[in-house]
């Protein structure tokens, strides 16, 4: 590949290198944005060896390699293999997944506040996977049980706006609506569910990482690399559309088949988040912002977004097995003391700027 | 920008009944146009041409449908019934990507993305000429700096766009449309929430922009400013064309008092010649010299 980096006159005044690829085309990115996924992805690294190495069944660094390379002892193999580094990597593509679907609904809503969880999407998935594991077990698999509940939580959020996603205030609402109806479900499902199955949901609805098995890692691998080079080319439409649908389509961009395709793709990324991790909470809401932030970009940078959500909830999930508490609690508690702390910090921003 | 164009300045093809308008078919016509929002008809069964290489204002009280047609003519509402022709093909057969290589359109209140800078908010208007893998080219470059430079905003490039003030703003906007080099230009009251020079700085500069061979459409509220640029003007109410052509011959007291309800005199303009509208003394509420 003839890949040379040069730096034309660019769209900002010179931080937008071009990457020219032969034939191939041109692609332009930020530096500021390469190097905060960078710093993001190292600081990720830097908690997952933590991850792997800390605590009692911890594997010392200066034998990480031989175990990876499978000359460590039983114990050691059985603790990397089906322990720690399963529930490592369904965190890191977990969490990636719902910095991506954040970003899209974040950005189909034009509001910080309108991520999927806000929206009654994570409760949906979870609303389908309690029906499919308590409710009427066997029928359909456990994952399909949260696509169709996020399936029918946005159909319900899209019918019940009146104006499918284009109205992003009522879209909002709706969601709210929409996501307390689904967790009543949740609270129905439980209430009738044999106590070891209604316990094992119970955490399983907070967010846990806890014994997760490799069939969960292939399952949002294979959901990743089919849904995020999507979302990427999805990525300038949003942009645009964020401009208002007169701005968007007089440049060439159809608003509502980019927010259908945008939504379908989110849904389809947190679903499959959901059945690894359970509905976490808040960090579709908070990474995308996190990233946004950092990167200063002015759209959905979904790289950023993704690489920020990874390491959220492998930082977040390392807190939670090493809280000082005796017991481990779900990731999803940290999670949501993080976001609530977050939330209140951007109501708080808003509030000062006389927007809410 | 100080120079005032005349409609009278104009050549005369540009209305529309020139020898060129024989093989100048209009870029843009609307047939049996039927709009409305909801359970709501604005307009009813419209049928109206754009003159090519015309500066068309669309003029008419609020409420009248002339913001509706303008976004019809942009494709950014479709018609109830009735089509829009883009150089005699229906626009909606085509490629909306490709559609926007032809229309740039401003609308009335774009949302300006947060902490953009003005050079990445006009780079945006590239978009229909770029694909997935074709980001950004020699020729993306060239028509930025050139549309920074026609509406007089290259020195604001760094800027963010929220520092501006609102005619540096719509300027910005206007440069973002033109960095999509199409010959149609349709705007959508470019000059409300301005003062009045800003508003005269914009119309100045959109006269500048019909003078280089764009044909383009506006939506206005001030009739005489209408009167003083326009080469060709459509006047409206209640959903319908009621008047077109030249300013002369549309701005009369009789329509004026048809369309607007407006008791008035139209004198020529002391500056320009075109006419402009003085309201009749009304009352007893405006003090006597």
């Amino acid at each position: 590949m003839t890949a040379t980096l040069t730096r034309p006159p660019a769209p900002s005044g010179g931080h937008v290198p071009v990457l020219r690829l032969g034939a191939l085309g041109t692609l332009h990115w930020r530096r500021r944005a390469v190097l905060v996924c960078l710093a993001m992805l190292a600081v990720g690294l830097i908690a997952s060896l933590l991850t792997v190495t800390v605590g009692e069944l911890g594997i010392p660094l200066r034998e990480l390699p031989d175990v990876l390379a499978g000359n460590g002892s039983r114990a050691q193999e059985w603790v990397l293999r089906t322990n720690r580094l399963p529930r490592l990597l369904v965190g890191a593509l977990a969490g990636a997944a719902f910095g991506v679907a954040g970003a899209i609904f974040q950005s189909v809503t034009r509001n910080p506040l309108g991520s999927p969880d806000v929206i009654g999407l994570g409760a949906g998935a979870a609303a389908g996977a309690a029906a499919a594991a308590l409710v009427w077990p066997g029928v359909v698999p456990v994952a399909v049980g949260a696509l169709i509940g996020a399936g029918v939580a946005i159909g319900a959020v899209y019918v019940g706006s009146g104006r499918g996603f284009a109205a992003p205030y009522r879209m909002v609402v709706t969601g709210i609506a929409v996501g307390a109806m689904a967790l009543a479900f949740v609270q129905l499902a439980l209430a009738r569910a044999t106590h070891e199955d209604a316990f094992a949901m119970s955490a399983w609805l907070n967010g846990s990482l806890a014994s997760r098995r490799w069939s969960d890692v292939t399952l949002m691998a294979v959901a990743l690399l089919v849904l995020i080079p999507l979302a990427l080319m999805l990525t300038r439409r949003l942009q645009l559309v964020e401009m208002g649908d007169d701005a968007a389509t007089g440049l060439g961009v159809d608003p509502t088949r980019t927010r259908n395709l945008a939504v379908g793709v989110a849904v389809l990324l947190t679903a499959a988040a959901v059945t690894v991790s359970g509905p976490v909470a808040f960090v579709a809401l908070t990474s995308p912002q996190i990233a946004r932030r950092l990167t200063r970009s002015t759209g959905p940078g979904m790289v950023a977004a993704a690489c920020t959500g990874a390491t959220v909830l492998v930082v977040a999930d390392l807190i939670a097995q090493r809280l000082p508490f005796g017991v481990q609690y779900p990731v999803g508690v940290v999670t949501a003391a993080l976001g609530g702390v977050y939330l209140a910090i951007l109501l708080i921003r808003e509030w000062r700027r006389g927007a809410v | 920008m100080t120079s005032v164009t005349s409609s009278t300045s104009v050549p005369t093809h540009s209305d529309g009944t020139g020898p060129a308008a024989a093989f100048a078919e209009p870029p843009l016509r609307a047939e049996g146009l039927t709009l409305a929002y909801d359970k709501t008809v604005v307009v009813e069964d419209l049928t109206v041409s754009v003159p090519r290489e015309s500066f068309t204002v669309i003029i008419g009280p609020n409420g009248c449908g002339k913001s509706t047609l303008l976004r019809a003519l942009a494709r950014t509402m479709a018609p109830r019934s009735g089509r829009v022709l883009l150089d005699g093909e229906p626009i909606t057969a085509l490629r909306t990507k490709q559609v926007a290589k032809r229309i740039a359109l401003l609308p009335q209140s774009p949302i300006a993305p947060e902490a953009i800078t003005v050079g990445d908010l006009v780079a945006r208007g590239r978009y229909p000429h770029q694909g997935l893998l074709r980001q950004w080219s020699p020729a993306d470059e060239v028509a930025v700096r050139d549309a920074l430079d026609a509406t007089e905003v290259a020195g604001l490039r760094e800027r963010l766009v929220s520092e501006l003030s609102g005619g540096q703003r719509q300027r910005v906007w206007l440069a973002m449309a033109l960095a999509q080099q199409t010959d149609l230009l349709l705007l959508d009251e470019p000059t409300t929430f301005l003062d009045i020079a800003h508003q005269l700085e914009v119309m100045d500069l959109c006269a500048h922009l019909h003078e280089q061979g764009r044909t383009l459409v506006a939506v206005l509220h001030d009739i005489n400013q209408a009167a003083r640029y326009a080469t060709h003007l459509i006047a409206m109410k209640g959903g319908a064309v009621v008047a077109e052509g030249a300013p002369q011959d549309v701005i009369t007291a009789e329509r004026m008092a048809d369309v607007f309800g407006l008791a008035c005199r139209v004198v020529p303009d002391p500056e320009t010649g075109t006419p402009m509208v003085v309201p009749a003394r009304r009352g007893g509420h405006i003090r006597h010299g």
